[in-house]
């Protein structure tokens, strides 16, 4: 008989369980505030992914929000402008995000280390503004106002995106589950390996014939594919797109949601990290108080990063929870050499 | 024709001359020794060789073509691999997962074929880890396979250095003091590993005070001083140049 290892079988049965229950959540509730809520998680979460691959690579990108923001304004400016449908603007931000990610990413990767985190903080700020300045396609401030995709009929069936949320939140939950598939076969394949290499050591690794920016360049091209099309998701699913929605405050977000998350894994870390966080926001914003959600969320991560050691993030808490509470395991202490 | 050769490489710090005029050749299955007093530039060489320096001056030829003004990883993927002076290693990853990052060099498939794991890359990558089992198991790592890398001894973390570099499949394989801080025995240890990879067809060029090691080992001794060439031959002759003994020892003043 097989040997069924249930201390792995039964927190990934659980954790399974609870995936699910978020899957079918429409089911139980279609109302429009609850469903929001996890689809902007959902959107937060493929860019807090994206952030992590990027990071993977030993690569500190503070300027993901404009890849959201390159994305958002593709498809905006392709339905609104040019009269496209949805479905291909849509993959057509994905597109336009990645090759400018791989434009860019050519040129600053070189670079690397901080002045890469401070160029891709620029980079944000110089979308910002070519949105803001060239009004005669972004309509400057004043943003575009986008329509959710039309209608789908499969047989008698109508899929509507103007009636409900359920739609989108299927939209976004789809585009998570791709994200998080391809990420964490990223993660567990041989490139995967390579990355963590590269940001381990990056000498050794050049040294063993790992050429470094092309690597590099791949983390942030595929960060841009994803990102983009999660841009293109919140433009519609927000139905408009302006200059201030995404700037350098969500790119932080987009950091702190990975890193309190768990930088250890490349899916699941930034989706509990993003659902956590985005819901904590949503009650913060109930507070009057002007910039206190600033506050307290700064606050909430200084806490993760005390309390959570060296990236582990909320997801090790799981782990733990199952070891000490569930299995009540004596902490091991492994015997640390004498030098 | 020499396989490895420098013609007047020349590398400068500032107005300082780490190496001047430096001209070596190496032949094809040479076990080449390196030595000099400390600060004499045979770190810098090996810098050169493998890409991590630019020289100022002079080329580097591998096999009949320029490497020199390559980056390192195009110079490894040319065959050249090195260890270096201290122990580097993957923060975080186990012996065998280090070997395994470091092995990329033997991975012919695409990164699209190990993405969706086809067959050619599986069967490949199953090649991979019977070498680098066999790697572990001649630099008697086999036992720490799944030991933190940090976590080992020095003596080890030596040996994981020359088994990170031989997972580059090198054909010269350039040895920054490999016998630093080891014992007798342990010296002697490595001194076998080194001839067995010569025998395996690797040119072998290696840093070392140690001159029992060098006379066991080397085919031909290079010695430097200043940045300067002084000496080049038979391990024996050059142990009696008078030159390398006032090198070493220092001249005496009357």
């Amino acid at each position: 008989m097989r040997y069924i290892d249930y201390k792995t079988v039964l927190p990934r049965t659980v954790a399974g369980a609870l995936v699910s229950l978020i899957v079918i959540l429409p089911v139980f509730t279609t109302n429009m505030i609850t469903l929001s809520i996890f689809i902007s998680s959902g959107i937060w979460a493929v860019a807090a992914m994206g952030f992590t691959l990027i990071l993977r690579t030993g690569q500190f990108s503070l300027g993901q929000a404009a890849f959201m923001a390159i994305g958002g304004y593709t498809s905006a400016i392709f339905t609104v402008n040019l009269g496209w449908s949805f479905w291909p603007s849509f993959l057509l931000a994905g597109m336009v995000s990645g090759i400018i990610a791989l434009i860019v990413g050519s040129i600053v990767l070189r670079v690397g280390g901080t002045y890469f985190s401070i160029i891709t903080l620029a980079l944000s700020e110089v979308v910002r503004i070519i949105a803001q300045q060239w009004e005669s396609v972004t309509r400057g401030t004043r943003g575009l106002i986008t329509s959710p995709p039309s209608p789908i009929a499969i047989g008698g069936f109508e899929i509507n995106f103007y009636a409900s949320a359920v739609p989108y939140f299927y939209l976004t939950v789809m585009l998570v589950a791709v994200t998080a598939v391809v990420f964490w076969q990223i993660g567990r394949s041989r490139i995967g390996g390579t990355f963590y290499s590269i940001a381990a050591n990056p000498i050794l690794a050049e040294h063993q014939g790992i050429p470094l920016m092309k690597y590099r360049v791949i983390a942030f091209t595929v960060a841009g594919v994803f990102t983009g099309l999660a841009g293109s998701l919140y433009a519609h699913s927000l139905t408009v797109m302006t200059p201030y929605m995404l700037g350098l405050w969500q790119s932080i977000q987009i950091m702190i949601m990975s890193v309190v998350g768990g930088v250890g894994s490349l899916a699941g870390g930034p989706i509990i990290g993003s659902i956590v966080l985005y819901t904590f926001g949503i009650y913060l914003s109930r507070v009057e108080i002007y910039g206190i959600q600033q506050l307290l969320f700064g606050g909430v991560v200084v806490l993760a990063l005390l309390f959570l050691p060296k990236g582990t993030g909320l997801i090790d808490l799981w782990d733990r929870f199952w070891r000490k509470v569930v299995w009540r395991e004596e902490e091991y202490e492994p015997d640390t050499p004498d030098d | 024709m020499s396989y490895l050769e420098l013609r007047a490489v020349s590398k400068l710090f500032g107005k300082l001359a780490a190496l001047q005029d430096i001209n070596l050749q190496v032949n094809k299955g040479d076990i080449m020794g390196i030595v000099g007093p400390n600060g004499s530039g045979k770190t810098t060489l090996i810098n050169v060789i493998s890409g991590y320096y630019r020289p100022t001056r002079g080329t580097v030829l591998y096999d009949g073509k320029t490497i020199s003004g390559k980056r390192p990883d195009q110079i490894a993927a040319r065959g050249i691999a090195r260890t270096f002076q201290s122990n580097v290693h993957f923060e975080g990853a186990s012996v065998v997962e280090s070997v395994m990052v470091s092995s990329y060099l033997q991975y012919r498939t695409r990164s699209w074929q190990a993405f969706f794991e086809t067959r050619a890359y599986k069967d490949e990558h199953e090649a991979v880890v019977g070498r680098v089992l066999e790697l572990l198991r001649m630099l008697d790592l086999f036992n720490d396979t799944f030991m933190p890398a940090e976590g080992l001894s020095h003596g080890y973390q030596r040996m994981l250095g020359i088994a990170i570099a031989m997972a580059a499949n090198p054909r010269v394989l350039l040895l920054d003091e490999p016998t630093t801080g080891m014992n007798h025995e342990e010296a002697m240890f490595v001194v076998e590993n080194i001839k067995k990879i010569s025998e395996q067809g690797v040119t072998v060029i290696l840093i070392e005070h140690n001159m029992k090691v060098l006379l066991n080992l080397a085919t031909r001794v290079v010695v430097l001083n200043f940045g300067n060439k002084i000496a080049e031959g038979k391990p024996e002759e050059v142990m009696n140049n008078q030159e390398v003994i006032d090198a070493y020892l220092g001249t005496e003043t009357e």
